[in-house]
């Protein structure tokens, strides 16, 4: 009996609410969990990498703010089931990160609220964000997030294995300009390194292969959803696309079997020449290449993905902040302007990760140009492509669009019968969506 | 008197029968109404009688799910089978040496699904596992263990059979207990091999423990879920995808929970129909032979 | 028991397969302990390193130090204790009700408890997730504790074991005018100590590792239970590379339901006996 009430008092104390006399927020994010390296650490300009960043910039919000408390929750990579489960449970977090094309499902159900008041009450001005930032964050008449940076995928290039290939011309890497340029580099430099020319990440990474699709089908004009219930994927283009990406597995020019931490190691202990990853990780390759004895010490480089055909852009997507609806106290509003000051105020440390700023201010201001490889990068600003902000269901359509396009890259299955099922699946999926 | 001892039984049992038809009854009927409705986990929805039963039927993604989980679970099954008795016959003294041979067996069975992954993915890794090191250590190519479409449904098989073995061991060694002193006894009167003592005495007094642990291992894996989702996320490309993990990417995924409820109905049935199955299919034979 | 010894002796090759079998058995153990015993940077992209020193206990620190790890344990503990003692409370009186009292459909009732029997968890899980999330129940103790409540196994193994005893207890108590709640606390719960202790261990493990529903319903990482967050830091570490302060972790969870097990291994082994009896 003695147990039993202990057990009670035990549940009931675990239910009962915090009372510190601070204004507590919940706060959802994804980028990795590294409380072990910077704990409790507030100097954002030594931290690097995108967990180091966000984790030093919250310490320090919560330091300059003492009647604010944010209680942070890190998910992994993209957190939408565990959002989704906690949105089905009527307890949502105050503040999310979530990829711009993810916004659409949330807000057409009034799952987020428009956060035109916050940036209000904030100071920040939507005229302050970029063109691709604005697009990504406004839809049905109002803005819905506060946007935080557009992203993309890079080729990482190891320029010491480069050199070694002949690849290198007045101190730059040769790209290619054209699909059989590449496979002809491709193959010069297996054949002097005796490494793949790619690493690649196929194995539990479906948004690689989708970034990969995607771009080289719009480069070459293909429009992916012709309207907000379908895409089309099985058409010459695509095919042209895919086995191309084809080619290369066949011919081994990339690495095979690789996750996603096995292919950031392999990259790091210089097994490879290119890793097609995106904006995230400049700022860990670069920790790199200045931390003398690493094999990427001095020998790196980076650029947007190569024009190989068509119009050279890029599929590129873009991080924001959203406010789940739910009742708040107007301390909690009010603590949720005051973030967003920070965070607006803070953009320029955030994109030392490598992200493209979100606030043209960053854009122009010199610290940001002097970041190194930035002006190499810039051009992702301009060419970038999201998709359409009407298409709903966003993330759950990459994952499948993803995982079809690796089988259809490896040979698992055949290009059309991947492309075939990708559509039907994403068309049988919008259909679905009332 | 009599009707006031009645209606106190009830008092016993309601708690329990309160909270059971909640939780269990009343979620088991709505999940029944749910699958036939197009439903989102929002609420937003409507009525569409067997439409999701029909979409089910024409989806290969589920089909191959299916697909996949009863081949894991042929798997699994009768290697487990055979390893656990064969366990069970060799650990089956009163020596200190079995004990601590059992113990052993039966360690990776009390670790949760999640421990279990974790380690598994950093023997199965062809770049950071272990197995990946015994194989360039004998010069050999590691297996590609988790990424390659022939290999997935076999590692995950591989993982299941380590951690599951323990149990089954267990209920054959209380099984071989049972068997009666003079069966053994008359055997070795007769001079009977080993063999024979095995197939003819210890098999079929074994019979009951087979049936069961085949049942009991056969509907859990056909649940198999964890696994198929931490080790390789159902890839590559649905390789690896069990139905449970369908149902779960369904609902939680894509939020389509009508769709999800009528998945969890066929999956039942199906588990249901398996299992009785094997129960008739035991009860015939046994029927037969004594009937001989 | 001399048949016994007869039977169990066993040829140099299943000496051998059984060596060979416990090496299989321990070899994933030992590999993870070794590789929670490592520097985080020495292990990137070479996790053989694992195999020689030097080792270091940097990431058991780490976990005490700095993270919710232990939160998770504390969650854990919660969960599995309050489950336990909620089934042997439920379990017991409605096994003592259906076992020795006549109530009217108590045959009825009987059967509908062992049709739960048959019930796959995803046939009812995501209901059960809409049920506990309008009744503002996740990311709560008693959330991740009552559905576990529900298992008709408890309440068919405590009906069948009181069954077996004998009634002339219950016949002689009551010539002493005692009442139903008395024959049951003081005569019947005493004898089922040896079911209870089995049961209880049962109930122990299965919540201790629990997947799925905690997986849905504790979604703030403060109130994840050690299966589920071990689960979160598997899908994390894409992102940070710390693999030996991951498999630490998992050296960390293993430990409490280790020392359960050596302590109630005689528990266990009776539950199974007991079941392949049946």
């Amino acid at each position: 009996m003695k147990r039993t009430a202990a057990i009670l008092l035990a549940i009931l104390l675990g239910s009962c609410a915090k009372s510190d006399g601070k204004t507590h927020i919940y706060l959802q994010r994804f980028f990795g969990e590294c409380g072990a390296e910077y704990g409790g650490s507030t100097d954002i300009a030594k931290a690097e990498g995108e967990c180091g960043i966000i984790t030093t910039m919250i310490n320090r919000f919560n330091a300059e703010n003492p009647d604010i408390q944010l209680d942070v929750n890190v998910v992994a990579w993209p957190g939408y089931p565990q959002l989704t489960a906690q949105v089905a449970a009527r307890d949502p977090p105050d503040l999310v990160t979530m990829h711009e094309g993810v916004i659409s499902d949330y807000a057409a159900k009034g799952l987020v609220e428009p956060v035109d008041g916050y940036l209000r009450a904030a100071g920040v001005s939507p005229d302050g964000f970029t063109e691709a930032a604005k697009q990504g964050v406004t839809m049905y008449g109002h803005i819905y997030a506060l946007p935080w940076d557009t992203h993309g995928g890079l080729f990482h290039v190891n320029t010491a294995l480069f050199a070694k290939a002949g690849l290198m011309r007045g101190g730059k890497p040769v790209l290619p300009n054209t699909a059989d340029e590449l496979i002809s580099q491709a193959r010069q430099f297996e054949q002097r390194t005796g490494k793949p020319y790619l690493i690649q990440s196929n194995v539990g990474d479906p948004a690689f292969a989708a970034r990969n699709l995607y771009t080289y089908m719009i480069a070459k004009g293909a429009v992916l959803f012709p309207d907000a219930h379908h895409i089309r994927l099985n058409t010459p283009v695509g095919v042209e696309v895919a086995a191309f990406f084809r080619r290369i597995n066949a011919e081994k020019l990339g690495s095979q079997n690789m996750d996603t931490p096995g292919a950031i190691a392999a990259f790091v202990s210089g097994e490879g020449g290119i890793y097609p990853t995106g904006t995230w990780m400049i700022g860990s390759f670069e920790q790199e290449a200045t931390t003398p004895g690493r094999p990427l010490y001095k020998n790196y480089a980076v650029y947007p993905y190569p024009h190989l055909w068509g119009e050279h852009v890029e599929f590129v997507s873009g991080h924001s902040w959203v406010v789940p609806t739910r009742k708040r106290t107007p301390q909690q509003r009010d603590a949720i302007a005051r973030f967003f000051k920070f965070m607006a105020a803070h953009n320029y440390d955030w994109v030392r990760t490598g992200h493209i700023p979100a606030f043209k201010a960053v854009l122009d201001d010199p610290r940001f140009k002097a970041l190194p490889h930035r002006a190499d990068i810039a051009p992702l600003a301009t060419i970038g492509r999201p998709l359409p902000s009407n298409v709903q269901r966003q993330n759950a359509i990459e994952g499948i669009v993803g995982e079809e396009a690796a089988a259809a890259f490896t040979g698992q299955k055949s290009i059309p019968q991947a492309l075939a099922q990708a559509e039907r699946r994403v068309n049988d999926l919008l259909s679905q969506i009332d | 008197m009599t009707s006031q001892r009645d209606w106190r039984g009830l008092l016993f049992v309601a708690p329990f029968l309160l909270l059971y038809s909640i939780i269990l009854i009343f979620p088991l009927l709505r999940g029944l109404w749910l699958s036939l409705n197009q439903v989102d986990l929002f609420g937003a929805g409507h009525f569409v009688g067997l439409g999701n039963y029909s979409r089910l039927l024409r989806d290969p993604i589920f089909g191959t799910s299916l697909v996949n989980t009863f081949v894991v679970t042929l798997m699994i099954v009768p290697a487990l089978t055979v390893i656990a008795l064969a366990l069970a016959l060799a650990l089956n003294r009163a020596s200190r040496s079995a004990a601590i041979f059992r113990g052993i067996f039966f360690s990776s069975a009390v670790l949760s699904v999640t421990i279990v992954t974790l380690i598994w993915r950093f023997m199965l890794a062809p770049d950071a596992g272990f197995l990946g090191f015994v194989a360039k250590a004998f010069s050999a190519e590691p297996l590609p263990f988790l990424s390659d479409e022939h290999l997935v449904l076999p590692a995950l098989a591989i993982t299941t059979i380590w951690w599951s073995v323990g149990f089954p061991m267990l209920l054959f060694l209380a099984g071989l207990q049972q068997i009666p002193e003079d069966m053994y006894e008359a055997a070795a009167l007769d001079n009977a091999g080993r063999w024979t003592t095995f197939w003819r005495i210890t098999l079929p007094s074994l019979r009951r423990t087979v049936v069961l642990v085949v049942m009991l291992q056969t509907a859990a894996q056909l649940q198999l879920f964890g696994q198929s989702q931490l080790l390789t996320a159902g890839g590559p490309s649905g390789a690896s995808r069990t139905a449970v993990l369908f149902l779960f990417e369904t609902a939680f995924g894509r939020w389509e929970l009508g769709y999800a409820s009528a998945a969890a109905e066929v999956l039942f049935l199906l588990i249901l129909a398996v299992t009785l199955t094997q129960y008739w299919a035991t009860g015939q034979t046994k029927g037969a032979r004594d009937g001989r | 028991m001399a048949a016994d010894l007869r039977r169990g002796r066993l040829t140099p090759l299943g000496w051998a397969g059984l060596l060979i079998g416990a090496a299989i058995m321990l070899a994933p153990l030992i590999w993870t302990l070794l590789l929670s015993l490592k520097n985080n940077g020495e292990l990137v992209g070479h996790s053989e390193a694992a195999l020689h020193g030097p080792y270091t206990l940097q990431n058991y620190a780490a976990i005490f130090g700095n993270s919710l790890t232990l939160r998770w344990l504390l969650n854990s503990t919660i969960v599995a204790l309050g489950q336990t003692a909620g089934v042997l409370i439920l379990a017991s009186l409605a096994g003592y009700g259906f076992a020795r009292l006549d109530f009217p459909f108590r045959r009825t009732l009987y059967i509908f408890v062992l049709v739960g029997l048959a019930v796959p968890s995803q046939a009812v899980i995501l209901v059960q997730h809409q049920l506990f999330a309008w009744l503002r129940l996740h990311n709560s103790y008693p959330g991740l504790i009552l559905p576990g409540l529900i298992a008709p196994f408890g309440v068919f193994f405590m009906t069948t074991y009181m069954r077996g005893i004998p009634r002339e207890l219950d016949e002689a108590a009551m010539l002493d005018g005692a009442s139903r709640w008395t024959i049951f606390w003081k005569i019947i719960m005493p004898l089922t100590v040896p079911a209870q202790s089995t049961l209880a261990v049962f109930t122990f493990l299965g919540a201790w590792n629990d997947y799925w529903w905690p997986l849905i319903s504790a979604t703030r990482s403060d109130m994840y239970t050690l299966t589920v967050g071990l689960a979160a830091a598997q899908m994390n570490y894409a992102q940070t590379s710390g693999l030996g302060y991951l498999m630490a972790q998992a050296v960390f969870a293993s430990i409490p339901i280790f020392i359960i097990y050596i302590i109630f291994q005689k528990q266990i082994v009776r539950a199974m006996a007991g079941t392949a009896v049946r």
